[in-house]
């Protein structure tokens, strides 16, 4: 078993403190960068949201062909990023890998803040959020009900179960930690902290109950997790539309919603080791742990890729031709072999065992992998909208400026909600961590100061 | 109102030696308290079954059920044909159906670990801080005087670093 602490000297009680303190303790930086965070959100958010509701919807860019825009696939893309940190907790849970341990928990909060930026972007992209509630089956003076036949059903369905699942995840395997914290705090903290770990005691009866319903938890995840974005894909291979009536779409979508999820892992892992002073627990084995598992899904992406094109040239009609061509050199050429490069090029570095073992460069290249994969799901949509069958219905989408504002205000609400969770959850898993270390042994009884051990 | 002995330990292995013993001699009700989940209690303290799978499997079954009663039902009940296709096909209603048995299943485990864990407490029970940082603790039920000495004694013997009592009515 690796140890996934640097100092193996560390005793229960160093995570105790350094884990509380990270809770507890909170500078004036912290203070600033909730701050900037929550502006930015209102201000690039909420505003221009605001500003689309009162205007219409034609405050966004999209128009007859390009009647998907930005809004869709921002939306794909914070689905696709919330895909690794709960799916890979529950992988690493049951194959037993130790140096999930140190991580898990700040990759679950980033699933759970990314599934809520992007259920928000649902409520953008519909245009009047007021009825959303039509999406659900409930019994009405209509006597209508939803089509259940219809991909937007299935995703209706399961995102609303896989932010269920995540949230019930991330807070069973938090319940010890809460009542580790629960003693060491007082006033209003103390008492939430009460209330969240429900009189968690640690018996050994309490420790069976939680490992099994865990257990079980992640064996039910792990496919929902799967089909979550099979059903985003069909969203558009259930059209007829040359280029996303493709059979390839569901693994496609899969692999890359977990290879854009592990390198959002990377760059949250760079940031909070970084700022909250976990040096001793989130290491260069979790980096080159997770660079190895980037490479692989970087591979299987290009390989899916070019079956994609392979594919859409076979096909030998002459629409799929148009759309393939309109893909690698027409309008939006630009971003395709930029995603190329970002996506498929750049991570071959990551053969490299000094690379994956460096810190900075890896940041660097976990947020190129997102640019990336954003541009990927951007380029989903708009290339294959601008040419569909008939050239007269050709055009061309370019967002708006409340688009992009709110694409832009999407990541500082996913910060802030990301700010709010590091001073409530305890963002490394205490019990887990100690697990991993040797048991305490006993001190030796008044250590004589000054002499030779 | 029970009284109770607690002893704290250094290590899960003289824990576990301590409430062997303590078993041994005839003491019931026997709890451990632990930082992490400890290897072997099982061993000492006997063989635990939990109820959480048939909670879980009742839960998914049930989702299973209803998710394609769901999406099934609601087409029978405003039927609408489509190019002379079936009214309850099979691929779509089974997707929604699929969904729901995960989403059944998680909250039935859920309020199986609840049930089965008799979690959330309401009550003051036993407990020690030090046991969510750092030490392993062994508590057991004792009344009178003789017995708090006798689980004294044993738990000493295997190693304890301090034996506390609880009494009752501190609860």
């Amino acid at each position: 078993m690796t140890t996934p602490t640097e100092r193996n000297d560390l005793g229960y009680n160093d995570i105790h403190e350094d884990v509380v303190r990270s809770i507890v303790k909170t500078g004036p930086k912290y203070y600033i960068a909730l701050a900037t965070a929550g502006s930015v959100t209102l201000l690039c958010f909420f505003f221009p949201w605001f500003y689309q509701l009162y205007y219409g919807i034609g405050a966004a860019g999209m128009n007859h062909p390009g009647v998907w825009g930005t809004y869709l696939s921002s939306f794909i893309f914070w689905i696709g990023l919330s895909h690794s940190g709960t799916l890979l907790s529950c992988v690493l849970h049951l194959t037993n890998s130790s140096w999930r341990k140190a991580m898990y928990r700040s990759a679950e909060a980033m699933t759970l803040f990314s599934l809520v930026v992007a259920a928000t972007y649902v409520m953008v992209h519909v245009g009047r959020p007021w009825f959303i509630h039509w999406a659900l089956p409930y019994p009405n003076q209509m006597e209508l009900w939803p089509n259940f036949r219809s991909p937007l059903l299935f995703d209706v369905m399961a995102i609303a179960t896989y932010i269920t699942g995540s949230t019930i995840f991330i807070y069973m395997g938090s319940i010890p930690d809460f009542a580790a914290v629960r003693d060491r705090t007082s006033g209003w903290r103390n008492t939430m902290y009460t209330l969240l770990s429900l009189g968690w005691r640690g018996t050994d009866k309490e420790w069976h109950r939680l490992h099994w319903a865990y257990t079980f938890l992640a064996v039910l995840i792990i496919p929902l997790a799967v089909s979550v974005h099979s059903i985003v894909s069909w969203d558009f291979a259930m059209s007829i539309v040359p280029a996303l009536h493709q059979t390839i779409f569901a693994p496609y979508f899969v692999v890359g919603a977990i290879y854009s999820g592990t390198a959002g892992i990377v760059t949250v892992m760079f940031v909070l080791r970084k700022t909250m002073g976990f040096e001793q627990y989130i290491t260069k084995l979790h980096f080159d742990n997770l660079g190895k598992l980037l490479l692989v899904l970087s591979l299987i992406w290009t390989y899916i890729n070019a079956v994609e094109l392979f594919t859409g040239w076979y096909s030998g009609s002459s629409e799929e031709y148009e759309a393939l061509g309109y893909k690698l050199f027409g309008f939006y050429a630009p971003l395709y072999w930029e995603m190329i490069l970002f996506c498929a090029v750049a991570p071959l570095l990551m053969f490299s065992t000094r690379f994956r073992t460096s810190f900075v460069p890896m940041l660097i290249l976990s947020i190129a992998i997102n640019i990336g994969m954003y541009t990927e799901r951007f380029l989903i949509i708009a290339t294959s909208l601008s040419r569909q069958y008939l050239p007269d219905a050709w055009g061309v989408y370019v967002p708006s400026l409340v688009e992009i504002s709110i694409m832009v205000g999407s990541f500082a609400l996913f910060t802030t909600l990301f700010l709010v969770f590091v001073k409530i959850f305890p963002s490394v898993s205490m019990y887990e961590v100690k697990e991993t270390m040797a048991t305490p042994k006993i001190e030796p009884l008044a250590p004589a100061s000054g002499s030779p051990a | 109102m029970t009284n109770n002995v607690v002893g704290l330990f250094h290590d899960p292995e003289s824990a576990l030696t301590a409430a062997g013993e303590l078993k041994g001699a005839g003491f019931e009700s026997l709890e451990i308290m632990s930082p992490v989940p400890i290897h072997g209690v099982e061993k000492v303290l006997g063989k635990k079954k939990s109820v959480i799978k048939n909670f879980t499997f009742t839960g998914a079954l049930i989702g299973g059920m209803s998710g394609f009663a769901l999406a099934a039902g609601t087409a029978v009940l405003y039927p609408h044909p489509v190019g002379g296709r079936p009214i309850i096909t099979m691929p779509p209603f089974l997707i929604i159906s699929y969904e729901l048995t995960i989403l059944f299943g998680i909250l039935a485990t859920v309020l199986g670990f609840i049930v089965s864990s008799r979690l959330p407490a309401f009550r003051n029970r036993v407990y020690v801080p030090e046991a969510a940082v750092d030490k392993f603790v062994v508590t057991a039920p004792c009344d009178d005087a003789e017995h708090y000495q006798r689980a004294k004694a044993i738990l000493n013997a295997a190693g304890a670093e301090q034996v506390r009592k609880i009494r009752g009515d501190d609860l």
